[in-house]
């Protein structure tokens, strides 16, 4: 039995296990969107990710006589979010050895939980990425029996110019992609339900999302379906807000700048999509945004 | 729009930064609605030291037999407060440290004085009110023991006098109960106080949870509105924090290192108000208080106990503990001091473990059990929490590492020991233990670099 013996004496419920458990909740109806669209084997993938993680971390602490961690969660959301950055078509070993890469390399390795620099799923999926370009590109139709693959929405519009999809259809999720960042609908339902619990500050997603918008917009794009194709929504309300201490007026700015970065490599890059190097630049940028904003108001000093 | 729909959606109405909404009510409401029970012990051990100085000197010896407000312990130096007799009887034992005496009789404050009914004249001049608070040995009650006369005998303009009644504490109603069942004697002693320190005006400040408080002041003020304003603030901790009520009622910081009077405020507490009034009016000196019993106790209350009471029968009193694996704070829960473990009423008399004291506002039994400490997660919940504005992760962090060229950096010396901060980590990360600890280092390095150079 743990003891408190330096006050407070009381403490809040939520804790770092039920953070992390709230946001699980909150990717469950994308889950099932998912396996509407894409089929039951989406569940599968997500869930052996889901199992790696969760087992890399276990056997990791273990054979390194840490204290084993599993029970607070975040092997879990770094599972789910990793499953939900590959298509449905994704071979079960490439997910596997994805995951270990993600929770192994990017997580243990620079110490657990809370000592990572970078977000474990994006950087997992930047790895399969590169290492399996030909295994996580191929993006099944949704709702189709002959399990015909086809181009990314972002795809076609970056070879073609057009989309072949109504922004309904992106909306709602309709599309090809990964399996479970076309449903911007079924993301908002989640990210809305983390906003009501309070665990997920709305200033970094809503500069993020406004960005797009108006760099959409000065340049001639469709703001929504940029908003709505590819990984903008899935990744500005589940990945930007990854906690990383960034203070006041710092969100807005790592909100703007990743929006930026999105755009820049959708409009002029050779990827279609930029949302995962978007990512991971401005999460490895946080502490430079922190240092270069004044500190924020302390009591009784002047400013 | 947007600014607005986002204020109201993550910015609580507050007047002051930070801090922490810690419970739903249900603390407060264990011990809510119930009349202040009177109770006097066979014996008492009163502590000599009952201001921040030194312990007094006792004038009293055993076998001298005492009368109830009896000096019994001087002051020797400005920030201790003489301690009198909360009994009458026999001194069994005296030490450099307490006093104790066998009970004969106790009247405790008499509440068919005429302060307990109506607005009394004040007769006394500004000095001879100061004496009186010094004779009366008293001091903040709220939990500083600063002697009172000390801080009202200042020579700053003072604008505004708070009668602190914010009860910012979770589970303590004592001050909550005191103004329901005494409010007049503390109206008088908030009107003695304000001519004590020459205040421009006197406001009671309470948080917004004690409406019926307010409305039954106002019942009583009825005629009299103008002697004494009844403000109240929105219900969030550390709302009764000296600087944040200052904050939150006059809109003004006090500079760091400065003290209130130089803003123009001075701040006392309900229980401070009320012995106020006892010693002007009354003639009755500082010997007795509210104290709130209450969490894992069969019969949680508030007692009217004289100083020196032991804290194991008035566990007793309230039908001992519930909970096998317990811990038992004297204090509020969230600044208290812890008494130990797994503690029942039989040991705590046993092991003497505590008495009341001026400053003992309640003494709180909740489960033993903690998750353990696990890695700061970076959610960033202390620096919203903060009221004093810094950050206590990043004062953590360089303290464990011994930086405490960092800590001061990062103006650990701000910290006002509240624990909103360890309150809402969700890795139950002992922030405000390590940067408690980080503000006292820092301080006595300064104090050191001071000394060097002079």
């Amino acid at each position: 039995m743990h003891k408190d013996v330096h006050s407070p004496y009381i403490r809040t419920k939520v804790t770092t296990a039920s953070i992390m458990q709230d946001v699980c909740v909150a990717l469950v109806p994308a889950l099932v969107g998912a396996i509407i669209f894409f089929g039951i084997g989406s569940l599968l993938i997500t869930l052996v990710s889901v199992a790696t993680c969760v087992a890399g971390e276990a056997l990791w602490q273990f054979a390194h006589h840490q204290k084993i961690t599993v029970k607070d969660f975040s092997a879990v959301v770094t599972g789910m979010l990793l499953a939900f950055n590959v298509p449905s078509t994704t071979p079960l070993w490439v997910i596997v050895l994805g995951a270990a890469f993600s929770i192994l390399v990017v997580k243990q390795f620079f110490g657990g939980i809370g000592n990572n620099v970078i977000n474990p799923a994006l950087m997992g999926r930047l790895f399969l990425m590169l290492v399996y370009p030909t295994k996580i590109m191929s993006y099944a139709e949704p709702m189709d029996v002959d399990a015909i693959t086809s181009a990314t929405v972002l795809a076609s519009l970056k070879a073609t110019g057009k989309t072949g999809y109504s922004l309904w259809d992106a909306f709602v999720g309709k599309v090809p992609g990964s399996l479970g960042e076309t449903s911007a609908l079924l993301l908002l339902i989640g990210f809305a339900y983390l906003v009501w619990k309070k665990e997920v500050n709305v200033a970094i997603s809503g500069a993020f999302f406004a960005t797009i918008c108006i760099i959409s917009l000065c340049l001639g794009q469709n703001p929504f379906m940029q908003l709505f194709a590819g990984g903008v929504v899935l990744g500005g309300c589940y990945m930007l807000t990854d906690y990383n201490l960034a203070s006041g007026s710092g969100k807005w700015i790592y909100g703007i700048a990743a929006g930026m970065i999105v755009m820049a490599i959708r409009l002029w890059g050779t990827y279609p999509e930029g949302v995962c190097f978007a990512l991971l630049i401005v999460n490895s940028m946080s502490g430079l945004i922190d240092g270069l904003l004044k500190k924020g108001h302390i009591y009784g000093i002047e400013d | 729009m947007v600014t607005i729909f986002y204020q109201r959606m993550f910015q609580s109405k507050s007047l002051f930064a930070g801090g922490i909404h810690p419970t739903d009510g249900f603390d407060k409401a264990l011990t809510g609605g119930k009349n202040i029970i009177k109770y006097i012990p066979n014996t008492v051990r009163i502590s000599l030291k009952q201001g921040l100085g030194p312990a007094c000197k006792p004038v009293v010896h055993a076998g001298d037999h005492v009368m109830e407000g009896q000096l019994i312990g001087e002051a020797g130096h400005f920030l201790s407060a003489h301690v009198h007799a909360s009994v009458t009887g026999t001194v069994t034992a005296v030490d450099e440290t307490a006093c104790e005496i066998a009970v004969e009789d106790c009247r405790l404050p008499d509440t068919d004085c005429v302060y307990y009914k109506e607005f009394v004249e004040i007769s006394y001049s500004k000095e001879e009110l100061v004496r009186l608070l010094s004779e009366g040995g008293l001091v903040g009650m709220g939990g500083a023991g600063f002697p009172t006369a000390v801080k009202y005998a200042t020579k700053e303009k003072i604008s505004h006098l708070l009668i602190n009644g914010a009860e910012c504490e979770p589970f303590l109603t004592c001050d909550e109960h005191l103004i329901l069942e005494q409010g007049m004697a503390i109206l008088n002693g908030a009107r003695a106080l304000k001519k004590a320190c020459g205040a421009q005006k006197v406001i009671i400040c309470m948080e917004d949870n004690k409406v019926h408080c307010k409305e039954a002041l106002d019942k009583l003020l009825a005629g009299h509105g103008r002697e004494v304003e009844i403000r109240l603030l929105p219900t969030k901790y550390p709302q009764g924090s000296e600087k944040q009520l200052i904050q939150a009622v006059m809109g003004v910081e006090i500079p760091a290192g400065k003290l209130p009077a130089e803003v123009g405020a001075m701040v006392s507490n309900i229980q401070t108000a009320k012995a106020a009034a006892d010693m002007i009016f009354g003639g009755f000196p500082s010997t007795s208080r509210v104290i709130t019993i209450t969490g894992d106790v069969a019969h949680p209350g508030n007692y009217l106990v004289p100083i020196g009471t032991d804290i194991g029968e008035l566990v007793a009193l309230a039908g001992d503990v519930k909970s096998k694996d317990n811990k038992v704070i004297l204090g509020g829960p969230m600044t208290g001091r812890l008494l130990g473990f797994c503690l029942d009423a039989a040991k705590m008399q046993a092991e003497k473990m505590a008495v009341v004291s001026k400053v003992s506002g309640g003494l709180v039994v909740l489960d033993g059990n903690k998750p353990e400490v696990s890695n700061c997660i970076k959610c960033g919940r202390c620096l919203q929490v903060c009221p004093a504005g810094i950050k206590p992760v990043m004062i953590e962090k360089n303290y464990l590492l011994g930086n405490l060229i960092a800590c001061k950096a990062l103006y650990a010396t701000e910290c006002i020991a509240c624990g909103s901060c360890s309150y809402i980590c969700p890795a139950r990360r002992e922030l405000a233990f390590h940067v408690v600890s980080a503000r006292e280092a820092v301080r006595a390095k300064i104090r050191e670099e001071a000394a060097q150079h002079a």
